[in-house]
């Protein structure tokens, strides 16, 4: 058999490489962008490479919109420029695992199909849900785990469009019970976006600039109140970060990063140290190419466990879980308690995991264990997931091959896959 | 099919029996295909109303609304607020905007309300 490529098509990041590898070949974001120096819509490289491109203002086009491929043929460009001049592979003697959100619009799903035989034509293709690609990579990596043994765990996936929180038996996704937050990384760069805009400078344009921002900076408190009140005093949570100045350099930076991070040390704290003068607000100087954050920091990632903060109506992340996990059978709920996986870009904000055992254990009953475990690398997770899986010697047989779905057709190649 | 057919892109258009439409009629050659819809629209085109409401499908299983009561936040100065005004439903944080709460005109306390959805309209 060909060989076969494995992509973890993600509505922020693209990750691609072989099957049976460890790491993807390459990860480069799913968009065209144009930045301001150019004419036409470009490529973007891969990560790891440092380019001098500057993206300010950069104009973005992306085929995913809120997690579903909404635009296939600039899905079809970015991809054929990635087998072709990053992976060097030939679409028509390889097979594709390809990654698509859990309950996925049917219309979707059948343009994704004519995409990858019609317009590419591979030869086979597997539709994975990567949810339980994580899945099999945990196990696969801890064999005495309470996850491995029992096979059951709850992952909760908050990448760059949405948040799920999905039960996973036996590789299988338990589809009554998955639920959805539609918050992502997206949501946030747009919330910090507007925070910004709205306290000093004007950044609306500005999307690669404050995600960077928001990679680097924001966090998630562990006690809201009491960081709002440091916040309000002190200067241990304030950082600055430049903006490129377009001559010297052209990315921003964080300055003084190793202040940026004290707020780390605040827990120890434990707000002992209630100074009684009020900062005064300096107003936002328009000269100097810099912004200041404060709360900032931490109410952009706090929107995810209270929505309503956005005038969303939807429950944050730790009822979210608990919905899930009582939409299951009541044998599986406390090894779900006890396996729930964290997974996606989003879950990189420091003390996620503290927070969210500390809002879960009141809402899980007593008798429950909870456990929160991360991934080492919550972006690569699903990829990885995904390489084992192709490796595997069943993969042939669980694929649709292009013959198979010429006769069939898209819904009912669908049904092979069991979501 | 040899290779070399496949990038000469001579061979006849694919045609697939379970299409209503097939790909070539729906986009012609040398037609682009610059017409994609946004996810709002997709989901309207796909009748999730006509979906058995027991099998899961994208609109449900959205996160519910939060079982926790919402915060009460004043409509005047956006401050937590404990109270009430029974004669225009608006919220407010203390006394002093309780003043300004009662100066209002009909129209100006209306407006307020519509900003949280909370403006009823008896017609």
């Amino acid at each position: 058999m060909s060989n076969i490529v494995v992509l973890d098509n993600g509505g922020g990041l693209i990750k691609a490489g072989q099957g049976g590898e460890r790491d993807p070949v390459a990860v480069i974001p799913n968009c065209l962008y144009r930045p301001l120096s150019s004419k036409k819509f470009l490529h973007p490289s891969p990560l790891d490479t440092n380019t001098d491109i500057d993206l300010t203002s950069a104009a973005v086009r992306r085929p995913i919109d809120r997690g579903y491929l909404i635009n296939p043929e600039l899905q079809r460009d970015i991809w054929s420029h990635l087998f072709t001049s990053i992976l060097h592979i030939n679409p028509t003697s390889s097979s594709l695992l390809l990654t698509e959100a859990p309950m996925a619009i049917p219309s979707v799903q059948r343009t994704t199909d004519e995409l990858v035989f019609e317009d590419l034509g591979f030869s086979s293709l597997y539709v994975a849900n990567p949810q339980s690609l994580v899945h099999l990579y945990e196990a696969s990596r801890q064999p005495d785990s309470i996850l491995s043994q029992t096979q059951c765990s709850l992952v909760v996936d908050c990448g760059f469009s949405f948040t799920h929180a999905v039960p996973v038996v036996h590789n299988f996704t338990i589809n009554h019970a998955i639920k959805r937050i539609d918050l992502g990384g997206k949501a946030f760069t747009n919330y910090l976006k507007e925070l910004v805009s709205y306290r000093s400078i004007n950044v609306m344009d500005e999307t690669f600039l404050m995600d960077d921002a928001k990679e680097k900076l924001c966090f998630v408190s562990l006690d809201l109140l009491r960081d709002l009140r440091v916040a309000r005093n002190q200067n241990v949570i304030k950082a600055t970060y430049v903006l490129p100045d377009g001559l010297t350099h052209t990315k921003g930076y964080v300055k003084d990063s190793e202040a940026a991070n004290r707020y780390l040390s605040l827990g120890e704290q434990q707000g002992s140290t209630n100074v009684g003068f009020v900062g005064q607000r300096k107003k936002a100087d328009m000269n100097k190419n810099e912004i200041d954050l404060t709360n900032e920091r931490f109410l952009v990632p706090e929107t995810l466990f209270q929505p309503a903060d956005l005038g969303m109506n939807q429950a944050g992340l730790a009822e979210c879980i608990v919905r899930a996990v009582s939409a299951c059978h009541s044998y599986l709920q406390p090894v779900l308690y006890q396996s729930i996986i964290l997974t996606g870009g989003s879950t990189l904000f420091p003390q996620l995991k503290e927070r969210l055992k500390g809002e879960l254990r009141p809402l899980v009953p007593d008798h429950f264990d909870v456990k929160i475990t991360t991934q080492e690398d919550p972006i690569l997770g699903v990829w990885r997931g995904g390489s084992l899986l192709a490796s595997s010697p069943d993969f042939e047989s669980m694929c649709v091959t292009k013959a198979e779905y010429e006769e069939l057709g898209s819904v009912r190649c669908r049904r092979r896959f069991f979501h | 099919m040899e290779a070399e057919l496949v990038e000469a892109d001579i061979v006849l258009p694919m045609q697939l029996s379970f299409k209503k439409i097939q790909s070539y009629e729906k986009y012609p050659k040398g037609q682009a295909r610059g017409r994609w819809k946004h996810l709002k629209q997709i989901l309207q085109a796909e009748n999730f109303q006509d979906y058995p409401p027991e099998e899961p499908n994208y609109m449900n299983i959205e996160s519910p609304p939060s079982n926790q009561p919402c915060k009460r936040i004043c409509d005047i100065t956006g401050y937590e607020a404990p109270y009430v005004d029974p004669r225009t439903n608006l919220r407010y944080a203390n006394t002093n905007v309780f003043k300004t709460v009662r100066s209002l005109s009909t129209e100006q306390v209306h407006q307020y309300l519509s900003i949280r959805n909370a403006a009823v309209v008896l017609k």
